[in-house]
């Protein structure tokens, strides 16, 4: 299946080793969309570079941007007001929701229902709304800078009201559309037992995300980050792997998404969203993790004379794609590519490559 | 002469009713269930086969373009035999207006789609430039196939087995009025109502309507056409013209295949000098769009579903003829 | 208008490309055609997968190296007449991937959409907006109409 398919939103080409239309093996190639980011990235001034990595993807740009701010201000040693790590977290937690709500509705489309995608796209409308309203953009809407948050994205009364109906009616919606997805018997039967990956597979291929709480495995890299510590919320898990699983841990993340941004609503702290009061030094490369709504994502660079050198980022659709190849054997060519799509993959985030000399 | 006209006039009729079809099972249906305003209602139907005319014929990819762009003609011409031999004044042909003939053409019309599939060579599929041809080589010489194939072997398979559904249907008429000539069976209900009416009758009309979706390739028995893994299966390289062949094709299985059920299953042939056509015209409107609302709300089906479903409705047609019998 | 040009006018099909970059134009577009809230579908605008049923043909992305050639054949496969549309800011001049000026040059971009295939209108933005993309459809209409 070529570079351009009617089921794939980004071009990746996925050889599948077919003997009377079922999968023996399959290949799955990466690398038509490279654009060489990291390549960009060296030199840039660091408000720049910051700036670029939120292009490296249309879904998860606001967490790009934000693991990028944290290098940064873990490099420069900067703290940061809590109302700006409260905002933060709520735009964070809204990416999460309209990810995991594109994933439901192109799942559902690969699926062959329609009319089920519509109705999430419809419904995710709702985020697309908000995000709009507190970033000033859909799609790329870049709020957290080096220092706290952009004053443009400062929330007050009416704006903190839009956002709690918007967040109450996304979850009504979405309980029903649940309830009704897994009453259907003739989707249920489509999707369960497809493609399944197992828990000792997993950890062996090093999946990350909510492929890899679908199979069983209680980590959620939320716990571990220092902002989410005022939160309370439950880490969602299922058991099978399967195409089931992992539409329904997604489901379940909806929810608990929802439960932290009402926290974070009513406990916002009073004061600045923004501290201007750091200076440039230079240091070495930093590391920083957090959690894409696919998984673990990691930055990496050095500071020297106000730009940035040796960029490393690594995404989680890079080993998530890698599994799948392993859960495609044995199924049917159609449920392959409902296989292929169970991961939640990124294409544009996972093509990456370090080349700073050429041959 | 009278004959000739009123069979001329009820095709003409049937043509124009059959060109309107996709459009109201688009909007009226499908727009609907999925909360949105659809496209005006000439569209799908009409106005896309009239600008498919209007396009630039080219030369499908394919090792022999000229009877692949010939076999949608075919299909459209067997359609149009099957509505012929339905019209009342075609009943004193003999052999030719009875059950055996129109399962002939519907052979005809399902046989094509495993040509197209094995003649079309689209470039979406594996004539897509990829810089590497064998990456990791894990299994080398192996050979590659388009996905037009996979299609074709498909459809092979719905010939065999998702055909069972409507062929059965089509014999339960056939065997409660003891002939399988349609002037008979046609008359058999003049006489003791439609057959509509009867347990087998009521058990016969379902299966038939079974049949009926998946005779279209219509969600969910679309396996041959699906959108998420061949894209469009065997209907990938026509342009132009023929593809304005193809909807036309479509719309008017549409309309025959209701007018069929009509003529078996409620006794009323089409012809134009009655009111009975408005009847048939009716059956022609209701049976796409209860089939567009049951296939709104279904994925496709792959073989694990398919292969259940058809024998569940291959033994409840079994189960209607034994009490036509009865 | 004759019998050709109103037939043309009441159903389009068009075809998404996407050749790269941040898949942030595609949702939008995807958006646009399968959501009920800016549905495509009621101003006659199909969405295909099919060069050859084609009509129009979107382009989002800058082009990548690798995508060229698909790209070509691609455009070379839909029938006359034939319109294509460039959206988004990479579409139209290589985006931010090309013009960010920074120490090293990307090498991987082969130019905006123009320099390989033939664009009748161009949609800006980044990401692009669904209702600009249905009015820039609209809005090169004519010249589908009349050509030949």
């Amino acid at each position: 299946m070529g570079t351009v398919h009617s089921a794939a939103i980004e071009p990746y080409r996925a050889r599948l080793f077919v003997e009377d239309e079922i999968v023996k093996d399959a290949e799955i190639t990466v690398g038509v969309n490279h654009r060489g980011v990291e390549r960009i990235m060296e030199g840039l001034p660091v408000e720049k570079a910051n700036s670029l990595t939120e292009k490296i993807c249309g879904i998860c740009s606001g967490v790009h941007l934000w693991n990028s701010v944290l290098v940064a201000e873990k490099g420069l040693e900067i703290e940061i007001p809590e109302r700006a790590s409260y905002i933060r977290i709520i735009v964070a937690e809204l990416e999460r929701i309209h990810s995991h709500l594109l994933y439901l509705a192109h799942g559902n489309e690969v699926l062959g229902h329609e009319t089920f995608s519509m109705r999430l796209f419809y419904i995710r409308e709702t985020v697309m709304e908000l995000l709009r309203m507190i970033g000033g953009n859909r799609v790329q809407y870049g709020v957290p800078i080096i220092g706290g948050v952009r004053p443009r994205a400062e929330l007050d009364e009416m704006k903190t009201q839009k956002i709690r109906e918007g967040i109450d009616y996304i979850r009504e919606k979405v309980k029903e559309f649940a309830d009704r997805f897994t009453s259907d018997p003739m989707i249920m039967s489509r999707i369960t037992g497809i493609c399944p990956l197992s828990r000792k597979d997993a950890l062996r291929l090093a999946v990350t995300g909510p492929t890899l709480r679908a199979t069983g495995v209680e980590f959620d890299l939320r716990r571990e980050m220092e902002c989410y510590d005022p939160f309370e919320f439950d880490i969602i898990t299922q058991d099978d792997g399967d195409v089931k699983s992992n539409l329904l841990v997604r489901v379940f993340e909806i929810f608990e998404s929802v439960k932290i941004i009402r926290q974070a609503l009513d406990n916002l702290p009073e004061g600045a969203v923004v501290d201007r009061s750091w200076e440039m030094q230079d240091t070495d490369i930093t590391k920083s993790y957090v959690e894409a709504p696919r998984g673990t994502l990691y930055h990496s660079y050095a500071l020297e004379d106000g730009r940035v050198r040796n960029v490393v980022i690594r995404t989680p659709s890079m080993a998530n794609i890698g599994a799948m190849q392993h859960a495609l054997i044995g199924h049917h060519i159609t449920d392959a590519q409902l296989g292929i799509v169970q991961c939640d993959p990124c294409f544009t985030c996972t093509d990456r490559a370090i080349e700073i000399v050429k041959i | 002469m009278e004959h000739i006209l009123g069979a001329i006039g009820t095709i003409i009729i049937g043509f124009i009713v059959s060109l309107w079809l996709p459009g109201l099972e688009r909007k009226l249906i499908h727009a609907r269930i999925q909360q949105r305003i659809g496209p005006p209602i000439s569209s799908p139907g009409i106005m896309a086969p009239l600008k498919f005319f209007f396009k630039q014929t080219i030369k499908p990819y394919s090792p022999l373009p000229r009877l692949y762009n010939s076999l949608p003609l075919i299909g459209l011409l067997s359609v149009f035999f099957i509505l012929l031999f339905t019209l009342p004044e075609a009943y004193h042909l003999g052999a030719l207006a009875s059950i055996v003939a129109i399962v002939g053409f519907l052979k005809i019309e399902e046989v094509i789609y495993v040509f197209m599939g094995s003649l079309s060579k689209s470039v979406m599929s594996l004539r897509m430039p990829f810089p590497d041809l064998a990456k990791g080589a894990k299994h080398p010489n192996v050979q590659r196939s388009f996905l037009e194939d996979i299609s074709a072997m498909r459809a092979f398979r719905l010939i065999a087995f998702g055909s069972f559904p409507l062929y059965i249907a089509l014999f339960i008429p056939a065997v409660i009025s003891r002939s399988i000539f349609l002037g008979d069976i046609v008359a058999y209900q003049q006489i003791n109502g439609p057959i509509l009416f009867s347990v087998a009758g009521v058990i016969g009309a379902i299966v038939f309507f079974i049949g009926y979706i998946i005779l279209l390739n219509e969600y969910p028995f679309v396996i041959i056409k699906a959108k998420a893994d061949v894209i469009e299966g065997p209907y990938m390289e026509y342009a132009a013209k023929w593809r304005a062949l193809i909807y036309i094709m479509r719309g008017f299985l549409m309309f025959t295949l209701a007018i069929l059920f009509s003529v078996l299953f409620l006794g009323m042939p089409p012809t134009i000098f009655t009111w009975g056509i408005l009847v048939n015209i009716l059956v022609a409107v209701l049976f796409p769009m209860l089939m567009a609302s049951f296939s709104a709300f279904a994925p496709i089906f792959t073989f694990k579903q398919f292969y259940p479903v058809t024998f569940g409705a291959t033994i409840l047609g079994v189960v209607a003829l034994l009490a036509a019998f009865i | 208008m004759g019998i050709r040009s109103y037939a043309r006018a009441r159903a389009i099909h068009a075809m998404l490309v996407y050749t790269g970059g941040c898949n942030g134009c595609d949702i939008e577009i995807v958006n646009a055609v399968f959501s009920p809230k800016y549905d495509a579908e009621q101003y006659k605008i199909f969405l295909t997968w099919n060069p050859r049923e084609a009509d129009v043909l979107i382009v989002t992305g800058p082009v990548t190296k690798q995508n060229e050639k698909p790209l070509k054949e691609i455009y070379k496969a839909i029938p006359e007449p034939k319109l294509v549309i460039a959206a988004g800011a990479c579409a139209l001049m290589g985006g931010v991937y090309k013009n960010i000026h920074g120490d090293i040059p990307s090498e991987e971009i082969a130019g905006p959409v123009e320099k390989i295939i033939p664009v009748d209108a161009k949609v800006p933005g980044c990401a692009v907006r669904p209702e600009d993309v249905l009015s820039g459809v609209v809005s090169i209409l004519p010249k589908l109409l009349e050509a030949k």
